[in-house]
C-alpha cells in the first residue's frame, strides 16, 4: 500500500490480458492499513510456500495460480459451516458445542506418562536408530548372538538416553514457560465487571481488556480502546521481530461503547483459525447492523500494546487455535549436496557390506558342503546328539539355513561398514562450526547490533561449493535507509545546493506548548527550495510548493509519535510506518515546514510553517502492486475536496492529465530520468480537486466497496482507479537509497572466487545499472545486452539476436585471449513474463550462462524464485539467494542456500532464511572463509568416517576366512563396540570442527582458494575410491603382518584380537594426524588422548578374570615381536599414502597446497608481487 | 554523486548519540547491551597452532629415518631367526598306517597300542631351554561354536559350578554338571611325548609353568576340581586328575587359551638340557588324539627360542622390504627434487596465475 518501492510489478499490470483474471484474486487482503500489501501477499506465499513449489510454475500463470491459492481462504465467502460464530461477551453461548478450545497453551511436548513411549517413538524416526535397533534385535535371536546382549544394545542405548535426557529438560523448561504464561493474570469482563482471570481460563467469546505495555493474551477482535477514535497501537516484536508500532483499529459501531457501562452484545463470523498472521476476514452483527472485520480490527496474541492507555477486545481465537501458535514451527530443512553425495557413497558401501556377507555366507556353505561327512562328529554341529539316551539333531539347521544365518549374522559383525556414526558425528560438527560462525565477530553486525545466526543447521558445507549468487538490490545491495534527496515541482528541479541540519539548533522544529517539537530525523535540504517553501503567497508557484509537500506529509500511512527526550522542554516526533521510503518522504515534509504531527483513522494534523492544519481524511486508497500507487483523499477545513496520489512513473503518468501542462510533464520526466541514471528512487505526486458531485459519487461507491463481503479488494480497486484520473502532476521526488558499506569490494571478491552475483530487483532499469556501476558489478568495459520486451514473439527475437552477439563476442574474446570484457545481460519483468515457464526458458538459460552478470529489474517476487529455479533444475551448481525483504522470501527458499539480511525491512526473510546477517559485506567471510572451512572439514570427516569403518570391517573379514567361515572375531566384543565410540570419535570430531586448511587470511586474499569448493575438489567419486582402496591395503598390513609374523606360533586369539585392535586404532588415528593441517592443542589432546583411552580400554578389557582374554595385553606387550610387528604395520600402512601425497604435493600441487605453503613461509615480498599480478590480470 | 557524501546518517549521528540522543534508534542502544561475541582466540579460531608442511627435506629424512630404523631390525630379526634351532616331526600319518576310516577306528579303539617312536635328528647345538611343542593343522579352535563353548566363571569359582548354559552340548553328563564344561575342555589334547638321547638317557621334560602365570593365578581356580569329565558315551581327548584343583592342571590351562589360527602350536613342556649337534632324539609318544576323523595334521615341534620367538623369517624380510622400499623412495625424491625443483608457495603456481585464459 504504502511502500512506494516500486518494487512490485506483478505481470497483470502489463500483461493486461492476464491481469483481469488475476488482479481480483491476489489484492482482495489489500485492506490492511499499516501492513505492507506485499508483506502481506508474500507472507502468504511463504506460508503457502509447498503448494507453490509443488507447481513448478513461476511466470505469470505461475503467479496467478498461487495467488489465487493462497488467497483461496480470505477470498471465500465465510459460509456458515466454516465460519466460527463467536457470541460477543457470551462465552457461554460461545463455547456451548465445546468446539473451541480454551485458552491454555501447551508447547510441552510430552507429559510424565507420555515421555517414554513418545519420545522413543520420535527418535526412532530416524533411519540411523532404526539400523541400531534391527541389528540389535538380530543379534537376540540365539542361533544369531554375535555379540552380548550388554555389548549389542549399549551403543544405541547410550545413544537414545542421552537425546531423551536432552529432549526431556528441553521439555521441562517448555512446562515452566507455559506454567508462567497460562497463569498470567488478565482482566476479563465478568457480569459487567473486569475482574482478574488466569490467562488459561480465558474463553473465546470473553471480552479481555489490555493495558498499556501489556501482553495479549489471546486473539481478540478490538472493540474499542481509550483514543476516542478507536485506535490501539500495537508492538509485533514478539510475533514478526518488527519493532515499528502498527495500528489498529475499533469499528466505529463498537468504540462509543465502554465494556462495564454499556452492554456489549454481537455476533462475529469469523474464518477457521490460521497460519496467516496478516490475514483475517470476518464480520460482525451488531444493533442488526452488519460490519466487516479485517486484519485491521485484531490483535493477536504475543502483541504489546504501546502508547494507548487500554484497549478492550473480544476473544475469538485462544490457545493453540492463536495465529501465533499455530505460526510455531520452525524453519523448512534443507539436505546439504554434500550429504546428498554421501548417501549414494553409502549406498555402495551397503552394496560392499551385502558382498562381503555373501562371501562370507556362500564359503561356510562350501565349508560345510565339504566338510558334511564330518559334521556328524564336530561336538559344534554334531547332527546327532549322542550325549542323550535318544539320539537328536544338534544345532545343525540344513544347509540352507546355515547358509542364511551366515550371511545375518555377517550383517551383524560388519554393520558398521555402514557409518551410522557418522551421522551423530555430522551433527555434532555442525553445532560445532556453526558455534564458530556465530560467534565470528567480523560477521557482527556493530550498526544493527546483530550477530550472524545460523537457523539450518545442516547445511553449513554448502557455503563452501555456491557457484551463484541471487542478490535482491533494496536492503540488501542497499542499506534501506532512504534519504530524500532531490525534488522536482512542477518542472522545476530543485537539487542545488544542500544545506546539512545537524547540531541542537538546525532544522525545522515548532513551539507546542513552550516546547520545542522537532522531528527525530533530519534532512538535507535544498536552499532555495527551503526559501521558496517559506514565503506564502498566492504565486502559483508557491502553491504548487505547498501542494506537492501537503502530498508528501498526507499521502502516506506514517503515524507520528511522540517521544521524550532527556531535555524536558524538547520532544521528537519519530515516524513510524512500513515503508521507509514513505518516511524518508514524511521527515523531507517536515524539515520543509510541513510537519506531520498527528494522524488518527479520521484525520490528520499537519503543523505547516508554524500554523496547526486539520485536514480529514475522507478515504484511503491502499498501495497495491497493480495500480503501483496510493491515494488519499483529504477534506480542506474550508470543506474543499482533494485527492493526492502518488506512485511509481510507469502508473502515474498514465493517468496524469498531461493536456494541462505538457511541457511540465515533458520536463518532469526528463528529471526523473536523470534522477534514476544516478540511482535514485523516484516518485510522481499529482493531485486532483474534487467536485461535489464526484466526491458523492465516490463515497457511495467507497462504502458499498469497503462493507463488501465478497471479492472486497476488487471493489476498491476499481473506485481508486475511478477516482485516480485527470490528476494534475505536482512533481517528483528522488530519494536516495545508499549503497551498503563494502558491497563493491565484496562482490569483486565473490567474482574472483568464480561466483556469478545475479541481482534481482524491483527497481526501474536505470537505477538498477546505476547501482551495479556503482558496486562494480557492471564495468564500462562490459556488454550490456538489455531485453526488454512486450510480448512473447519480440521476447524470443531479442534472445536469439542476444544469443548470436553473445556467441560471437566470446568468440572475438577467446581468439584475442582478452577476458576482460564480457557481457551483461539486463533483462526486466516484463520479458520474464513471457520466458519463463516457456519454451523460451532454454535460450534464457543458454544467454545468462555465458553472460558475467546478470541484473534483472521489475521483477516480481515469484519471478525471482522462478529465475533461481531456473539455474538450480538446470545446472548441478549450488545456488545461494539473499535479500531482506518480504519480497526475497520466495527466492530464499527455493534457492539452496538462503541467507536473509536482518535489515529494515522486517523480519520475514530472516524467518524464512537458513542464515542471518546484518550485512551484505558479511556474505565474503561467511562463503570464503567460513563456507570453505565447513565444506573441507566436512568432506574430509565423511571420507576419514567411510575409511575408518571399513577398515575395521575389512579386518574383521580377513580373520574370518580363517575361522571356517563362522564369524568369529577375536577382536574382543566391547572393542568392537568401543571403536566407534571411544577409540576414534572424538578426534574426527575435533578435526571436523577445528581444524583449518588455509588461513582466513590467505582465503580473503586470493578467493579464487574458493574454487576447490566449486570443483568438488574434496569429496568426489574418485576421492571415494582410492579411500576405499588405501583402505583395503591399509587393511591388508594391519591384518596380515600380525599374521604371517605369529603363523605357526603359539598365539592365542585374545593376545593376536589386541594386537590388531591396537593397530587399527592407532594407524586410525595416526593417518588422521597425517592429514590435521593445523595442530593446536586441542588436535594434540584429542588425537593422542584417543591413543592412551584406547590403551586403557584394552588393558581395563584384559583384566577382566571372567573374560578368555585375561591378562593377554601384558604378555604380548612383554614380547618383542609384538612392538616389532606393531611398529611395522604403522609405518607399512601408511607408505603408499604417504607416497601420494608427496607426489601430489611436489608435482601436482593444487592451489591450497601453494596457499598453505606460502602461508607458511610468508614473504613479503612475494604477496606484494602477487597483488601486482592481480591487478595487471584485466589489462592484459 | 552518490558517493559524495560517504557518511550514512547513522555514522554521522553516532558519536553526537551520546549528547543530543537525536541519532537512530540503533545508535541510541546502550553500549553494554552489545552482542557483539567476546573476543578470544579460540571463538576465532585462531589458537596457536603448528603448521607442518612436508618439504622435500622432511620427505627425505623420514624416508631416511625409515631407512636407518627398519634395515638394522630387520637383519637382527633374521640373524635370531636363523639362530632359532627348530626340529618338526609331523607323526600322524608316520604312526597309523592305512586308510581314513582305518585310522580313525585304530585312534577310536579303547585297545590298540598307541605307543609310536620317532627319532629326530639334530642338525645344530640346540641350547636350553628347548620348547616342545605340539602343532595341529586344520583343527579350528578358533571356530565361533567352539571357543563360545567354555564357562570362564566355572573355571574361577566353585560357586559357578552350575553355570554351564554357554558349554553345550558338553554342559553335563548324567544329569550332573560337567567341570570343566564346553567343548574346549572336552577336547583336550591328549597325545603324550618322552624323549631320550641316543645313549638312552632321558631326557627330563618340565612341564611346569608352561601356562601363563595370571591364568594360574586368578583365571583357574584353586579350589575348583574336575568332575564328571569325560564321563558321557562321546569323549573327545584327555582325561584330567581329578584330584588336582584346575589351577594346577596345567594341559587344560594351555589348551584353554584358544588358538588365533587354524595351524597352531602348544606348549607341551620345556627341556632344561643343552643338546648337541648331530645327537638324535628317540621320541616315544602315545598317539591317542584324534585328528584322523578330519584330516588333521599332528606335528611334534622341538624349538629353542631368541628374544623376537620361534623360527620366523617374515619380519625380518619384511623390515629389510619396508627399509629398502623406503630408501629407494628417498633416492627417488632426491632425484625429482633436483630435477624438477619447486620454489614451495610461489604464487607463480597458482592455478589462476599459472593460465590465466590461455597462456
Amino acid at each position: 500500500m504504502t511502500s512506494n518501492r516500486p518494487s512490485l510489478p506483478t505481470p497483470g499490470s502489463t500483461g493486461s490480458d492476464l491481469s483481469s483474471s488475476t488482479s481480483s484474486n491476489n489484492s482482495d487482503n489489500n485492506q490492511i492499513p499499516n501492513l505492507h500489501s506485499l508483506q502481506n501477499s508474500s507472507s502468504q506465499l511463504s506460508i503457502k510456500s509447498n503448494s507453490w513449489r509443488a507447481s513448478v510454475n513461476f511466470g505469470s500463470k505461475g503467479v496467478s495460480v498461487a495467488d489465487s491459492e493462497g488467497f483461496s481462504i480470505s477470498r471465500r465467502e465465510i459460509n456458515e459451516d466454516d465460519a466460527r460464530l463467536v457470541y460477543v461477551n457470551d462465552p457461554l453461548k460461545t463455547n456451548e458445542t465445546f468446539e473451541f478450545c480454551g485458552n491454555s497453551i501447551r508447547t510441552g511436548k510430552y507429559s510424565v506418562f507420555t515421555f517414554l513411549p513418545r519420545n522413543l517413538f520420535e527418535q526412532f524416526h530416524r533411519v540411523a536408530y532404526m539400523y541400531f535397533l534391527i541389528i540389535a534385535i538380530l543379534n537376540q535371536l540365539p542361533q544369531l548372538a554375535v555379540f552380548g546382549r550388554g555389548a549389542s544394545i549399549l551403543p544405541l542405548a547410550s545413544v537414545l538416553f542421552v537425546t531423551a535426557v536432552k529432549d526431556a529438560y528441553e521439555d521441562w523448561r517448555r512446562h515452566k514457560a507455559d506454567k508462567i504464561e497460562n497463569n498470567r493474570l488478565s482482566s476479563v469482563l465478568v457480569n459487567d465487571q473486569f475482574q482478574h482471570k488466569r490467562s488459561k481460563d480465558i474463553q473465546v467469546g470473553e471480552i479481555v481488556k489490555v493495558s498499556a505495555d501489556e501482553t495479549i493474551p489471546c486473539d481478540i477482535v478490538v472493540l474499542c480502546t481509550s483514543d476516542p477514535t478507536g485506535v490501539a497501537y500495537v508492538q509485533t516484536i514478539n510475533l514478526d521481530g518488527e519493532s515499528n508500532l502498527k495500528t489498529r483499529y475499533a469499528k466505529q459501531e463498537t468504540l462509543s461503547r465502554v465494556p462495564g457501562k454499556d452492554v456489549i452484545s454481537g455476533l462475529i463470523k469469523c474464518e477457521k483459525p490460521n497460519r496467516n498472521i496478516y490475514g483475517f476476514q470476518a464480520n460482525m452483527e451488531v444493533d442488526g447492523k452488519r460490519v466487516s472485520l479485517g486484519p485491521s480490527n485484531i490483535i493477536l496474541r504475543g502483541c504489546v500494546i504501546k502508547n494507548t492507555d487500554w484497549a478492550v477486545g473480544v476473544a475469538v481465537y485462544a490457545g493453540r487455535e492463536t495465529k501465533a501458535m499455530l505460526n510455531n514451527s520452525g524453519a523448512p530443512s534443507k539436505r546439504s549436496r554434500l550429504e546428498t553425495h554421501m548417501n549414494r557413497e553409502i549406498i555402495l558401501l551397503s552394496f560392499f557390506l551385502v558382498t562381503l556377507c555373501i562371501i562370507v555366507s556362500a564359503c561356510a556353505g562350501f565349508w560345510l558342503r565339504r566338510h558334511q561327512d564330518e559334521l556328524d562328529i564336530m561336538p559344534f554341529y554334531r547332527r546327532k546328539d549322542y550325549s542323550k539316551e535318544q539320539v537328536e539333531n544338534y544345532n545343525y539347521y540344513g544347509l540352507g539355513m546355515e547358509i542364511f544365518f551366515s550371511f545375518l549374522m555377517s550383517v551383524i559383525v560388519f554393520q558398521i561398514m555402514i557409518p551410522i556414526s557418522l551421522y551423530i558425528s555430522m551433527e555434532l560438527v555442525r553445532v560445532g562450526q556453526a558455534y564458530f560462525m556465530i560467534r565470528d565477530d567480523k560477521m557482527f553486525d556493530a550498526a544493527s547490533n546483530t550477530r550472524f545466526q545460523c537457523r539450518a543447521l545442516n547445511i553449513n558445507e554448502d557455503l563452501g561449493q555456491i557457484k551463484y549468487v541471487f542478490s535482491d538490490k533494496t536492503g540488501t545491495l542497499t542499506e534501506n535507509k532512504m534519504e530524500f534527496q532531490f525534488a522536482s515541482i512542477s518542472g522545476v528541479d530543485y537539487s542545488g545546493e544542500k544545506i546539512e541540519f545537524y547540531g541542537e539548533q538546525g532544522g525545522y522544529n515548532i513551539q507546542v506548548d513552550g516546547q520545542v517539537w522537532r522531528p527525530k530525523m533530519k534532512v538535507q535540504v535544498d536552499s532555495k527550495l527551503l526559501k521558496l517553501s517559506k514565503t506564502r503567497n498566492d504565486t502559483k508557484s508557491s502553491k504548487e510548493i505547498y501542494d506537492f509537500f501537503l502530498a508528501l506529509a498526507a499521502c502516506n500511512t506514517i503515524v507520528p509519535i511522540v517521544v521524550n527526550t532527556s531535555n524536558p522542554n524538547e520532544k521528537l516526533i519519530d515516524y513510524q510506518g512500513e515503508s521507509p521510503d514513505e518516511q524518508a518522504l514524511v521527515y523531507a515534509a517536515a524539515a520543509y515546514g510541513f510537519m506531520l504531527i498527528e494522524r488518527t483513522s479520521g484525520h490528520i494534523v499537519i503543523d505547516i510553517q508554524g500554523e496547526r492544519q486539520r485536514f480529514n481524511v475522507l478515504g484511503m486508497h491502499e498501495f497495491d502492486s497493480d495500480r503501483k500507487r496510493m491515494s488519499v483523499i483529504l477534506g480542506y477545513p474550508d470543506s474543499t475536496v482533494k485527492v493526492f496520489v502518488k506512485g511509481a512513473d510507469t502508473t502515474m503518468f498514465k493517468v496524469i492529465d498531461e493536456s494541462l501542462n505538457l511541457s511540465v510533464v515533458k520536463s518532469t520526466e526528463n528529471h526523473l530520468h536523470s534522477y534514476s541514471s544516478i540511482g535514485l528512487r523516484t516518485l510522481v505526486v499529482g493531485m486532483r480537486a474534487l467536485s461535489i458531485a464526484e466526491f458523492d459519487t465516490w463515497q457511495t461507491s467507497y462504502e458499498i466497496a469497503s462493507t463488501a463481503l465478497m471479492g472486497r479488494a476488487g471493489l476498491l480497486r476499481k473506485v481508486a482507479v475511478n477516482i485516480e484520473n485527470n490528476l494534475s502532476l505536482l512533481g517528483a521526488s528522488a530519494i536516495e537509497d545508499r549503497l551498503q558499506k563494502g558491497v563493491p569490494e565484496a562482490i569483486e571478491s565473490l567474482r574472483k572466487a568464480g561466483i556469478k552475483v545475479w541481482v534481482l530487483t524491483g527497481d526501474k532499469q536505470e537505477t538498477a545499472i546505476s547501482i551495479g556501476y556503482s558496486s562494480k558489478l557492471l564495468t564500462s568495459k562490459m556488454m550490456q545486452i538489455i531485453i526488454n520486451n512486450n510480448s512473447k514473439m519480440s521476447c524470443k527475437k531479442s534472445l536469439e539476436d542476444a544469443l548470436v552477439t553473445s556467441r560471437k563476442l566470446i568468440n572475438v574474446t577467446r581468439a584475442s585471449e582478452d577476458d576482460a570484457s564480457s557481457v551483461a545481460l539486463i533483462i526486466d519483468g516484463t520479458s520474464l513474463v513471457y520466458i519463463l515457464d516457456s519454451e523460451l526458458e532454454e535460450q534464457l538459460f543458454e544467454l545468462a550462462s555465458k553472460c558475467a552478470v546478470v541484473l534483472c529489474c521489475r521483477v516480481a517476487p515469484l519471478q525471482k524464485a522462478g529465475i533461481v529455479a531456473l539455474i538450480k533444475n538446470r545446472t548441478d551448481d549450488m545456488t545461494l539467494a539473499i535479500g531482506d525483504g518480504a519480497n526475497d522470501v520466495s527466492m530464499i527458499q527455493m534457492a539452496d542456500v538462503g541467507v536473509g539480511i536482518s535489515g529494515q525491512e522486517g523480519r520475514q526473510a530472516v524467518m524464512a532464511s537458513d542464515f542471518a546477517m546484518g550485512q551484505f559485506r558479511f556474505l565474503v567471510p561467511l562463503m570464503l572463509v567460513h563456507g570453505h572451512w565447513n565444506y573441507q572439514r566436512m568432506a574430509y570427516m565423511i571420507l576419514y568416517n567411510f575409511y575408518r569403518n571399513a577398515l575395521f570391517v575389512f579386518i574383521l573379514f580377513w580373520y574370518v576366512l580363517y575361522t571356517g567361515f563362522t564369524l568369529t572375531t577375536s577382536i574382543t566384543e566391547w572393542s568392537s563396540v568401543l571403536y566407534s565410540v571411544i577409540y576414534t570419535a572424538i578426534p574426527t570430531i575435533v578435526v571436523g570442527i577445528l581444524d583449518k586448511d588455509l588461513s582466513r587470511k590467505s582465503l580473503m586474499t586470493y578467493p579464487q582458494l574458493y574454487g576447490s569448493g566449486q570443483r568438488k575438489e574434496s569429496y568426489n567419486a574418485k576421492l571415494f575410491w582410492v579411500t576405499m582402496v588405501d583402505t583395503l591395503w591399509q587393511s591388508v598390513v594391519v591384518f596380515f603382518i600380525p599374521l604371517l609374523a605369529f603363523w605357526e606360533s603359539d598365539i592365542d586369539s585374545s593376545s593376536l584380537g589386541d594386537l590388531w585392535t591396537l593397530a587399527v586404532v592407532f594407524i586410525v588415528n595416526i593417518h588422521l594426524a597425517m592429514d590435521v593441517i593445523r595442530w593446536t592443542w586441542i588436535s594434540h589432546a584429542s588425537i593422542w588422548g584417543s591413543i592412551i583411552a584406547t590403551c586403557i580400554c584394552v588393558i581395563i578389557i584384559d583384566a577382566i578374570p571372567a573374560l578368555p582374554g585375561y591378562w593377554a595385553i601384558f604378555n604380548l606387550a612383554s614380547s618383542g615381536l609384538f612392538w616389532i610387528c606393531l611398529l611395522g604395520i604403522l609405518i607399512a600402512s601408511m607408505i603408499p599414502r604417504f607416497i601420494v601425497k608427496m607426489f601430489m604435493q611436489h608435482c601436482k600441487p593444487c592451489d591450497r597446497q601453494i596457499a598453505r605453503e606460502a602461508e607458511k613461509f610468508q614473504n613479503a615480498m612475494e604477496i606484494t608481487r602477487n597483488g601486482e599480478i592481480e591487478m595487471n590480470l584485466p589489462h592484459r | 554523486m552518490m558517493n559524495s557524501n560517504p557518511s550514512t546518517p547513522m555514522n554521522a549521528h553516532a558519536p553526537s548519540s551520546s549528547s543530543g540522543g537525536a541519532g537512530s534508534p540503533d545508535s541510541n542502544a546502550p553500549r553494554r547491551n552489545s552482542k557483539r561475541p567476546k573476543y578470544s582466540r579460540f571463538t576465532q579460531q585462531e589458537l596457536p597452532a603448528c603448521k607442518p608442511i612436508l618439504t622435500p627435506k622432511w620427505v627425505i629424512s623420514a624416508f631416511m629415518l625409515v631407512t636407518i630404523v627398519f634395515i638394522p631390525i630387520g637383519l637382527t630379526s633374521l640373524l635370531a631367526s636363523r639362530d632359532v634351532v627348530e626340529i618338526i616331526d609331523r607323526y600322524d600319518n608316520a604312526c597309523v598306517q592305512g586308510s581314513k576310516s582305518q585310522k580313525v577306528q585304530h585312534i577310536q579303539s579303547q585297545t590298540t597300542n598307541k605307543t609310536c617312536v620317532r627319532s629326530l635328528t639334530v642338525t645344530k647345538r640346540m641350547k636350553q631351554p628347548i620348547y616342545v611343542y605340539y602343532q595341529l593343522d586344520n583343527f579350528y579352535q578358533n571356530h565361533r561354536r567352539y571357543v563360545k563353548s567354555r564357562s570362564d566363571n566355572q573355571l574361577r569359582n566353585l560357586g559357578d559350578e552350575n553355570d554351564t548354559s554357554s558349554c553345550k552340548p558338553e554342559n553335563d553328563a548324567n544329569g550332573m554338571s560337567i567341570v570343566p564344561c564346553g567343548l574346549v575342555a572336552w577336547s583336550l589334547f591328549n597325545d603324550t611325548y618322552s624323549f631320550s638321547t641316543s645313549n638312552n638317557s632321558q631326557l627330563a621334560i618340565n612341564k611346569r609353568h608352561i601356562s601363563w602365570k595370571s591364568d594360574r593365578d586368578e583365571k583357574f581356580g584353586s579350589d575348583v576340581f574336575p568332575k564328571n569329565f569325560q564321563n558321557s558315551s562321546f569323549i573327545g581327548g584327555g582325561r584330567l586328575n581329578e584330584s588336582l584343583p584346575l589351577n594346577e592342571q596345567e594341559d587344560l590351562i594351555v589348551w584353554m587359551r584358544t588358538a588365533a589360527l587354524p595351524t597352531f602350536r602348544k606348549l607341551y613342556g620345556k627341556i632344561e638340557v643343552d643338546i648337541e649337534a648331530g645327537e638324535t632324539i628317540n621320541v616315544v609318544l602315545e598317539n591317542r588324539y584324534n585328528t584322523y576323523s578330519f584330516s588333521g595334521k599332528k606335528k611334534l615341534v622341538l624349538s629353542t627360542t631368541s628374544w623376537l620367538g620361534g623360527k620366523n623369517n617374515f619380519i625380518g624380510i619384511a623390515y629389510l622390504a619396508v627399509g629398502g622400499l623406503c630408501f629407494l623412495l628417498a633416492t627417488t625424491f632426491t632425484i625429482i627434487y633436483l630435477v624438477k625443483p619447486r620454489h614451495l608457495g610461489d604464487p607463480n603456481y597458482l592455478s589462476w596465475n599459472r593460465n590465466p585464459g590461455g597462456h
